[in-house]
């Protein structure tokens, strides 16, 4: 897959991808992160040909996407971020007419499917109505879905988001397992980093529509060198003005304050005494190495917004209920 | 894309809708009381008074051709609303995303229509029976009164579909159906003759694809006389193909 310089925009001029490139590797998993309003999914869509990109360039598989978008879609999947199972068709039925529209062969269908199902643990419950399903169950089905149409490439916007921690890790097996199996292409994108941790071979970091920083998540994290302290406060404070030879403040709220410096140990110390002599009250510290939160915060100067999250996992929630009316 | 997958795609479209029908049928029989209800009271009622003249018909006969168009073009009219509820629910995007090509889409939709036409046609067919409208029961013709009401349904759903992609919410698709569908329904000779409108209401109801449809079902049905069958048909077919073509540009407008 091959972006260059792509740029959506939405009347009034507003530049929701603004000049992105990159390349995946074919069987590479890519993660697109970013906070809310990024330009993920717009992106996404463009991918996908659903939505046309404004200017610049995209293939897949040699493909242009924006010139035949029929042929690109023949070789990938979508798995968007509310859930787009059918509820009132049972999960088998679902599988068979979204294989059919993709054109999957009839020698192989049954086979396919009948696998699919036992893989994601629901042949048992094949001939109910997907309504009837939680939650995790039907984002389970729409990974078998990908499984019976085998893709080369399969994209996934924000596929965690709204489930619980058992069934988000169900998934993220199905996800690897599915690359190790067909050696298909993942394209994710999603603002929760442990995920993007656990799942991605390479993290581009999308802010305001343009990509901040691009790497491998061990990469990322060596490259902020040194070491993260992070203060609890007592109560709130006003904005520190840090000397750079302390290191650098990434993140100040009102019960913490993080700093990326090149020693912890030996700095910490003097970071308290020049905390305590601004009228800061700590009540406690700790020295880590960089999460993958860490290199997001420094480079997108945002904490991923929880209200945010919060609002898109209840809007999933939300489309769960819809489709279980 | 070959012409053999461009009609399986619609195929399964339609076979998708007919799978959830089986499933959940409440709503087609519902639809059910508005037509009973024009084809016993108000039929009844005006079959009594004798007060129009309506040829060799009575007046119950020479209305059910026409509440079976209404009530097929109830359905058909307000389709698009299940178009915009996939797209809430996020269906939407899966199909179009699936390398089917959204002609193909568009068509299967209003070939589903077209299976909930059906029902209702059956269903309406039998009560006319009951209430003993000498329905021919030739089998061509029964068979041309049934591809009719799916042209007919096809016709429309694609019209409620291409005003979906633009009007967007459920709300508003309710609105502009409410607000279509009785000036079609009186606009045309479902229940009276053309010849007791006033001159301008005709003019209107030549451009009225309700008309064709409604004409064309009382010949197959009732009258056997065939003289305007081949201007109806062309009507009919010309007014599907062009909504269904413009509903097939436009439904990619429903996921800005």
């Amino acid at each position: 897959m091959a972006v260059e310089n792509l740029v959506k925009t939405y009347p009034p001029g507003i530049r929701a991808v603004d000049g992105i490139s990159f390349s995946v590797a074919s069987g590479e998993i890519f993660g697109l992160l970013g906070p809310n309003g990024a330009g993920k999914t717009t992106t996404i869509k463009m991918l996908i040909g659903l939505t046309k990109p404004t200017s610049g360039s995209l293939s897949l598989f040699d493909v242009d996407v924006a010139k035949s978008p029929q042929a690109a879609r023949r070789m990938l999947s979508y798995v968007p971020q509310n859930i787009s199972v059918d509820g009132d068709l049972s999960g088998y039925e679902n599988l068979l007419i979204f294989s059919k529209l993709s054109y999957v062969g009839r020698e192989d269908r049954k086979e396919r499917i009948a696998a699919a199902l036992q893989y994601v643990g629901l042949t048992a419950r094949a001939n109910d109505l997907v309504k009837h399903y939680s939650g995790g169950m039907m984002r389970r089905l729409e990974v078998a879905q990908s499984l019976v149409n085998r893709p080369k490439v399969l994209f996934l916007d924000e596929p965690a988001i709204g489930l619980d921690p058992a069934s988000r890790r169900e998934l993220w097996e199905s996800i690897r397992q599915l690359r190790k199996e067909f050696g298909t292409t993942i394209f994710i994108t999603t603002h929760d980093m442990s995920e993007a941790d656990y799942l991605c071979d390479r993290v581009a970091i999308m802010d305001s529509g343009k990509i901040v920083v691009m790497g491998s998540p061990s990469e990322l994290k060596e490259s902020l060198g040194g070491d993260v302290v992070t203060f609890r406060l007592t109560q709130p404070n006003k904005a520190v003005a840090l000397p750079a030879d302390m290191g650098q403040l990434v993140h100040q709220d009102d019960s913490t304050i993080k700093i990326l410096t090149h020693d912890g140990q030996e700095t910490a110390p003097r970071i308290v005494l020049f905390l305590k002599d601004q009228g800061v009250g700590i009540q406690s510290m700790s020295i880590d190495i960089p999460s993958l939160d860490d290199v997001f915060l420094k480079y997108t100067k945002k904490r991923l917004e929880e209200h945010g999250s919060m609002a898109e996992a209840r809007a999933v929630r939300r489309s769960i209920a819809r489709h279980s009316r | 894309m070959t012409l053999a997958e461009r009609v399986s795609s619609a195929l399964t479209i339609a076979d998708m809708e007919a799978r959830k029908i089986h499933h959940d049928s409440t709503e087609l029989w519902t639809r059910l009381v508005q037509p009973a209800l024009w084809l016993l009271i108000f039929g009844e009622v005006m079959n009594g008074i004798r007060g129009l003249s309506t040829g060799n018909l009575s007046y119950i006969e020479f209305i059910t051709p026409g509440v079976l168009a209404q009530s097929v073009l109830f359905v058909a009219i307000f389709y698009g609303i299940n178009i915009v509820w996939e797209r809430d629910v996020g269906v939407l995007t899966k199909l179009l995303s699936t390398p089917s090509p959204y002609s193909s889409i568009v068509i299967g939709k209003a070939l589903a229509a077209g299976i909930r036409g059906v029902f209702q046609a059956i269903m309406i067919f039998g009560l006319a029976l009951i209430i003993g409208v000498n329905v021919r029961l030739d089998p061509v013709d029964v068979a041309g009164v049934f591809i009719a009401i799916v042209v007919f349904a096809m016709c429309f759903s694609s019209l409620s579909m291409l005003l979906a992609s633009f009007l967007k919410t459920r709300d508003r698709m309710m609105g502009i159906g409410q607000l279509i569908t009785m000036p079609l329904f009186f606009a045309s000779n479902a229940i009276y003759p053309l010849s007791l409108m006033p001159a301008w209401l005709q003019y209107v109801s030549l451009v009225n694809p309700v008309s064709y449809t409604v004409d064309a079902m009382r010949a197959m049905l009732l009258t056997g006389d065939y003289s305007n069958l081949g201007i109806d048909i062309a009507a009919i077919s010309v007014s599907t193909v062009l909504f269904v073509s413009l509903a097939s540009l436009a439904i990619k407008q429903l996921l800005e």
